[in-house]
């Protein structure tokens, strides 16, 4: 492994002085990607200037929906009770990232920073509409974060700019988000797919989600969708590794949005994400199987957030 | 009593607390690192090799080639058909080819990339029909490296009385052991000019040998010293490190340290032999096994290794725990330029289990039987004749594993998408048909302990704890009186590896042998009416300390060269188990729930050890039945190759069926490679439960589970 010297800036503006006076820096927060970058000789600093004692990055704001700060690890987020219960989608995804060990070190900065097609918290932050506050010397902005995505690896971002936090919007509550993350094994593997999809009914809808809830039939949402025309006010999906940047399926989207949800538009929209998705053959991995997981986890997600959405109303 | 209670594994605390010292933890002023240069060619003539760049690297000591080399320059335990260097030829991508010895590890891996080689290819045989058809040769002896059979009664007059036969092909592919140390190795040249290797092995005494061959040194100028090792499953049995440690410490008289890392360990580290096997099974209607034969081909790789001990001992296997009057199995072994397969838990007969397994549950069902009961019906009892007309006299604790699973097996309720699959084994204890002997011995010390001097290689699975058992017992002690000095050249003598499940059955007997010897003694001494251990030493001390030795070699006989006939093991360990699955059949995915698993293990010298084997062992046949794969020249690293993690940890339920054994120690046989053997086959059997869908080849992960599943939605 290259030799680097390593800094630890207390504030954000020393962290941008920093890696503008030093050359060929490079931040770094848990590092869980970074250094297995350099010992794959992917890439080489000679700084590393590290985020981790910058305390605004870790803030948590609980008003009009969620701030949470970049440098915050996997494992401090799955205690937010909010996260859990309004924001489920990426509660999904946190329990399911690396094992322990990983979710005690790695970020969620670094985890989207890092924009692998893979990143466990990319779907769900899409589908969750989140902002992406960064952080440079013309001082701060906002992105949505569809826009933050570019490609493999590569982020809407200037390398000296620093993410400092994600702003969820607070949904009303007929909303419900789930993610799924496919796997050979229960821990310590990347997504061969995953998907993630958020619902939110018309407010008119209520009374209907409550009739859905004490009838019992959540258990067998499919078959019972015919008997309660839900009307989807707004629809997310987005899906992961079968692109080269997780993204937002907006065909299989619009096949919801604005339309009564059923076993029809259900089916449609599986298919569209499965047209959408561009998955490649890998030793992960194949291509017609990805395919098909799109369809299976699509569907599934979408049934969760239904059901939460559901649930939600009691 | 020490015996079948629940004692800690005495070298527990240590490993917890980091003290336990492996080989890479060793150091000493002015060590050296090697690292090896490795063909990049599955099969070439090595036309030149240039060092002249690599050497004017600072920090380069010495590149060592072949030529250097003052023995023999091959190795291997059965044939010595590899080399430890290659010059001529090289036959896998791995295949080493010279040592860089460097100030440190980094030098010397940069130092390997300024060395160039300059190969002339040959077409490199990639499967065993094509190594069977090919003109080209891998070694000059040709390309099959052996061909056995295994023949009982007339196959043909079985079939033709049989009311059904079932003929099916299965497969498995190249897995890794993947334990948790990779291979390494530390030596130094000792005061005497003797050379001193310290390493992570399955063996010392087997070690010094070659060693010895090729340094052409007497082996009393060597010592090999196991270090501790964390897990083995067969790839440390052949020579790792150590040929190349010690040809370093030899040439230069520098202490060195060589260490592979993962990767290196996944590219050269023998694999689990991939086998083809075509196997056709005759029954009546009732159930009775009329006739067997199989068909069994395997990839060895480029060179012997276990090669043939996996082609007969998967052979003699393949009939299952079951008696079946007539057997024909014929069972070769091709050379090929894919990597070195060898010796990994079982030797084949986890791969020849799950064809039996597959092919009693296919003919229970076609019969319209329940498969505990086809089980019941053929099985292995006392005074059966099994397929190398051996007739078990003693400790055949089978029908009785199918009795502790059945109220299980009949109370079981199946559930939406959920299976259950049945999975048995027998599994003969430690080498087949030649003697392997073990010895130990016993001394009393100054600070009035027991100690035990044994040449068996603790890698984990305990032997040191069940050992110190064995003689705790026999002598009435306990086990905080007893020390041990482990795998040492110097002060042990040969106990054979650690492998074939053997340590316990025959170490454990010869450590028993010792005990009885010095118990005898002690009773003569007074020890049992109150005179202290520390006084019997003094007693002794000027005369000189005498030395209790024990010895054991299980009874068995030469095989036939024809047919097999024969006594290969002196007995047998059994073992059933029932395995639940959840499958997803939109996905593929497959989930363990639950296993309940019965072993006859003789006697549990020491119960937890024998649980920790069944649980590892369950988790490695959930690795071979559902992820495991080595993909030649694609898996470089756990980031590809999955193993199961705790979380796919199914529950696990134990039973332990004691059919005691009257030459193992206290009845005692093994449970080491029988914890694996019927895992995988009772998975492959629980997913056709919950399906309907026939597994033939393995691993079945997602995608193949996945188009098996559509194949059969579209026949209907
Ligand atoms: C064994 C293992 C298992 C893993 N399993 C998973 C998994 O299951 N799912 C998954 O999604 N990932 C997984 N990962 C990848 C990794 O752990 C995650 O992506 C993690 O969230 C990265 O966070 P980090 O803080 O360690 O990032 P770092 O490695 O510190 O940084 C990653 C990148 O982001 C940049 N960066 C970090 N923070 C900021 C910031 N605030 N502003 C600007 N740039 C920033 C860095 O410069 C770097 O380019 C695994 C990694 C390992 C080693």
């Amino acid at each position: 492994m290259k030799k680097f010297d390593y800094h630890i800036p207390k504030s954000l503006e020393e962290a941008l002085s920093l890696f503008k006076s030093l050359e060929n820096a490079k931040y770094i927060a848990g590092g869980t990607d970074v250094l297995v970058n350099i010992k794959r000789k992917k890439e080489s600093p000679s700084h590393l200037i590290s985020l981790r004692n910058i305390d605004s990055l870790k803030v948590v704001e609980k008003k009009d929906g969620l701030k949470i700060g970049s440098c915050l690890i996997h494992q401090e987020l799955l205690k937010i009770e909010e996260i859990r219960t309004y924001y489920s989608a990426l509660y999904d995804a946190l329990t399911k990232l690396g094992s322990k060990q990983i979710r005690n070190v790695a970020t969620i900065g670094g985890n989207i920073c890092n924009a692998a097609p893979s990143a466990d918290t990319a779907c769900p932050l899409l589908v969750l509409d989140a902002q992406v506050v960064i952080f440079g010397e013309k001082g701060t902005r906002m992105v949505p974060i569809d826009d933050f995505f570019e490609g493999p690896g590569t982020v809407a971002k200037e390398e000296s700019e620093i993410v400092t936090s994600f702003e969820l919007p607070s949904f009303p509550k007929y909303t419900g988000s789930a993610y799924i993350k496919h796997t050979r094994r229960e821990a310590m593997d990347l997504a061969m797919v995953s998907a993630a999809s958020r619902i939110t009914f018309a407010a008119e809808d209520q009374s209907l989600l409550r009739d859905f809830l004490s009838s019992k039939g959540v258990e067998e949402l499919d078959k019972e969708l015919k008997n309660y025309p839900l009307f989807v006010k707004e629809a997310r999906i987005a899906l992961g590794v079968v692109a080269p940047r997780p993204f937002r399926a907006k065909k299989a989207e619009s096949c919801l949005e604005g339309k009564f949800l059923n076993e029809e538009t259900l089916r449609e929209a599986c298919e569209k994400a499965a047209e959408e998705a561009q998955p490649r053959d890998t030793i992960r991995g194949e291509a017609w199987y990805r395919r098909e997981m799109v369809k299976v986890l699509t569907k599934r997600t979408i049934l969760l957030s239904v059901k939460r959405a559901i649930e939600m109303c009691s | 009593m020490p015996i079948s209670t629940q004692i800690d594994k005495i070298d527990a605390y240590d490993k917890v607390l980091g003290k336990a010292k492996y080989a890479s933890d060793f150091y000493m002023e002015g060590m050296l690192v090697g690292a090896l240069l490795r063909s990049t060619r599955p099969h070439a003539h090595i036309k030149r090799i240039d060092v002249s760049k690599a050497y004017s690297l600072e920090g380069v000591v010495r590149i060592i080639q072949a030529k250097d080399i003052p023995g023999e320059n091959s190795f291997g335990i059965i044939r010595k058909d590899q080399p430890l260097l290659c010059d001529k030829k090289v036959r896998f991508i791995g295949d080493p080819i010279l040592i860089v010895l460097a100030v440190t590890e980094k030098v010397a891996k940069e130092a390997l990339r300024l060395i160039e080689v300059e190969y002339e290819d040959i077409e490199p045989i990639l499967t065993p029909s094509d190594s069977e058809r090919s003109p080209i040769l891998i070694h000059e002896s040709g390309n099959l490296l052996t061909h056995k059979k295994v023949i009982k009664g007339n196959v043909e007059k079985g079939f033709s009385e049989s009311d059904i036969i079932v003929e099916n092909t299965y497969i498995t592919t190249w897995l890794d052991h993947a334990y948790i140390e990779t291979e390494s190795g530390f030596g130094y040249m000792d005061g005497n000019g003797r050379i001193v290797i310290y390493s992570s092995t399955q063996n010392v005494h087997y070690k010094r040998k070659e060693i010895s061959r090729i340094l052409a040194l007497p082996e009393e100028k060597i010592r090999v010293v196991q270090a501790t090792t964390g897990g083995g499953f067969g790839g440390k049995l052949d020579m790792t490190i150590e040929g190349y440690v010690a040809l370093s410490v030899y040439l230069t008289g520098k202490p060195i340290l060589i260490r592979y890392s993962r990767e290196e360990s996944f590219l050269v580290s023998t694999k689990r032999h991939p086998l083809y096997i075509h196997y056709t099974t005759g029954a009546k209607k009732n159930g009775t096994l009329c006739a067997v034969k199989v068909s069994i081909i395997g990839d060895t790789g480029p060179y012997a290794s276990y090669g043939e001990t996996v082609c007969l001992r998967a052979a003699i296997h393949a009939t299952g725990p079951y008696e079946v009057e007539n057997v024909y199995v014929d069972s070769k072994m091709f050379y090929t330029n894919n990597p070195i397969s060898g010796a990994m838990r079982g030797f084949g007969v986890p791969q020849i289990a799950f064809a039996h397994e597959t092919q009693m549950d296919i003919l229970a069902e076609s019969l319209n039987l329940d498969p505990l009961y086809i089980r019941m019906k053929n099985g292995l009892k006392r005074g059966s004749k099994t397929a190398t007309s051996q007739i078990l006299e003693e400790s055949v604790g089978y029908l009785e594993t199918l009795e502790r699973i059945k109220p299980f097996w009949l109370e079981r309720k199946k559930g939406k998408d959920r299976g259950f699959g049945l999975g048995s084994m027998f599994y003969g204890m430690g080498n087949t048909g030649i003697t392997n002997p073990s010895w130990a011995e016993l001394k009393l010390s100054s600070d009035g302990k027991v100690v035990l001097y044994t040449g068996v290689c603790d890698i984990g699975q305990g032997s040191d704890t069940v050992l110190a058992q064995i003689v705790c017992e026999t002598l009435g002690i306990d086990v905080s009186k007893i020390e041990i000095v482990r795998a040492d050249t110097d002060y042990t003598k040969d106990a054979g590896s650690t492998s074939a499940s053997r340590q316990t059955y025959i170490s454990g007997k010869a450590a028993y042998e010792a005990a009885l010897k010095l118990r005898s003694f002690l009773e003569r001494e007074g020890f049992y009416s109150g005179k202290k251990l520390k006084d019997i030493f003094e007693k002794y001390k000027d005369m000189g300390m005498p030395v209790f030795d024990g010895f054991f070699d299980p009874p068995t006989t030469k095989l036939d060269p024809e047919t097999s006939s024969g006594k290969p093991y002196a007995t047998y360990a059994f073992a059933t188990h029932m395995t639940e699955v959840a499958v997803d059949s939109s996905t593929g995915y497959v989930k363990v729930l639950k296993v309940h698993a019965a072993h006859d293990v003789g006697k549990a010298i020491n119960i937890q050890n024998v649980k920790g084997q069944i649980y590892g062992g369950i988790a490695m046949g959930i690795g071979f039945a559902l992820m495991e794969e080595f993909v030649p020249g694609k898996t470089k690293s756990f980031n590809t190759y999955y193993i199961p993690t705790s979380l796919d940890m199914p529950e696990v339920d134990v039973f332990i069926v004691e059919s005691e054994e009257p030459t193992g120690p206290f009845g005692a046989k093994g449970v080491g490679e029988p914890a694996l053997i019927p895992s995988a086959a009772s998975i492959a059997n629980a997913i056709y439960d919950a399906t309907g869908v026939r597994i033939f080849e393995l691993p079945c992960d997602m995608e193949k589970l996945k188009l098996l599943l559509e194949r059969k939605r579209e026949r209907g």
